[in-house]
């Protein structure tokens, strides 16, 4: 148990717990986060971050975001991350129909362009749910 | 007679006075406990953004930054945060009084009609106002932002500052005003967001190594002030709205206690007039029989 990252949302703190390593989604690509790791603090692109402790590894689902290494703390700051176990798919295939649903209207009424954007990035956080979830049953 | 009708019309305004209060006192009490849930669990995020923030900016020089440049101040830009609805207490009034005392050149932006009220009352320099509804959603917000940021960078203010009741517990909330803009001392900013009262689960580790950055600096850096400010302005946005249902239940309730107090005394007074008028008839009727039988 060499690292402790959290997962900090808006809506509180997600995840709170130690782990061997972390892979992180960074928009260079994949960083492993071993015990050790220099002061870093990089860019996260949305995707599967992945802990692994004693040899069991879990996966959660991150949205854009940064993270922070300190120390052997790794924080992790995002507008939203769910477990992958807990991904239900077809609550996020109703997800996705409502976000599109939205996303359309939206902009054939030419609202603002943050919403949209906002609408965009959830719609592209729901089918990465739907990628890393497909994926993980895959193995 | 008319002393005890008198009395008995009295409990009874009171105990429908009391019914209201106690509706407003549940009604403030379900909506407070979520506006604090929410204002307790934005703090987290908001604090580790300040933190990296601090971090970034304190192990490198090359920082660039229109929010962090210092500028001089010739207009001040202050959004105050009140509620739309009275009774709560005084804590409108405590933070207005807080402004009363400003006598620079401000421009000032509301939100709640009772600030908005104010700032006209008072005279003062009112160039936006908005709405927030209880549920303080982030699109209510962004307009807000907008507006703020927007004049700050076209120069129109020269800073950014937040008047609010700031929630502490259920019985404190503080008035204050928070510079957010320019973002020239960060130690501060940091220190304020820890304020004492509030435990923080987020420790900090320390080493004093260099921090690598990914992709590079000047990403990081372009990105999170902006993130950092409204991240902010909405969480203390939040922590108003956990104020003002904090402070309306807690004088509603006070108000709910004054009327059960009011409803006991007029019970007891109604009580005694009505013994009197008993004792008084019977002494009555006594003396006449006594006089009839002579």
């Amino acid at each position: 148990m060499a690292l402790r990252i959290q997962i900090v949302t808006p809506e509180g703190t997600l995840l709170d717990k130690e782990a061997d390593t972390v892979v992180l989604p960074t928009a260079n690509g994949d960083t492993g986060i071993l015990e050790g790791h220099i002061p870093l603090i990089t860019q996260l692109k949305r995707g599967q971050l992945v802990l692994e402790t004693n040899g069991k590894e879990e996966q959660i689902a991150v949205d854009d975001g940064f993270a922070e290494v300190i120390g052997n703390h790794i924080a992790v700051l995002t507008e939203d991350a769910i477990d992958v176990d807990d991904i239900d798919l077809s609550a996020v295939e109703e997800a996705k129909k409502r976000a599109q649903a939205a996303y359309e209207e939206a902009k054939d009424n030419e609202i603002d362009p943050d919403e949209l954007l906002k609408l965009d990035q959830k719609l592209q956080f729901l089918t990465m749910q739907e990628l890393v979830k497909g994926g993980g049953e895959k193995h | 007679m008319s002393k005890i009708a008198h009395i008995k019309r009295r409990i009874k305004s009171v105990k429908n006075t009391r019914q209201i209060t106690r509706a407003m006192q549940l009604v403030a009490a379900s909506k407070m406990k979520r506006a604090q849930d929410r204002a307790l669990a934005g703090r987290d995020y908001a604090l580790l953004l300040a933190r990296m923030l601090h971090a970034a900016v304190k192990r490198t020089d090359e920082i660039t930054h229109p929010f962090m440049e210092d500028r001089e101040v010739k207009k001040r830009g202050i959004l105050l945060v009140s509620t739309d609805k009275g009774l709560c207490g005084a804590l409108n009034s405590n933070l207005f009084r807080m402004l009363t005392d400003i006598e620079d050149d401000v421009d000032y932006y509301s939100i709640g009609r009772k600030g908005k009220q104010y700032l006209t009352r008072s005279g003062k320099n009112l160039v936006a106002d908005f709405e927030v509804s209880d549920q303080v959603r982030f699109d209510e917000i962004r307009p807000i932002l907008e507006e703020l940021l927007n004049s700050y960078n076209e120069g129109k203010i020269d800073t950014v500052e937040i008047a609010f009741p700031r929630f502490i517990n259920t019985m404190i909330q503080n008035p204050m005003i928070i510079k957010i803009l320019p973002l020239v001392n960060l130690d501060e900013a940091l220190a304020l967001l820890k304020l004492k009262g509030e435990e923080n689960t987020l420790d900090e580790e320390i080493d004093e190594r260099e921090i690598k950055f990914e992709p590079d600096v000047a990403t990081i850096i372009e990105e999170l002030p902006k993130l950092y400010v409204k991240q902010e302005i909405y969480q203390f946005i939040l922590s108003a709205k956990a104020s003002e249902h904090s402070a309306r239940m807690v004088a509603m309730k006070s108000a709910t206690d004054n009327a059960n107090n009011l409803v006991d005394d007029l019970t007891l007074k109604f009580n005694k007039a009505r013994q009197a008028a008993i004792t008084q008839e019977i002494l009555e009727i006594a003396a006449a029989t006594a006089s009839t039988q002579q």
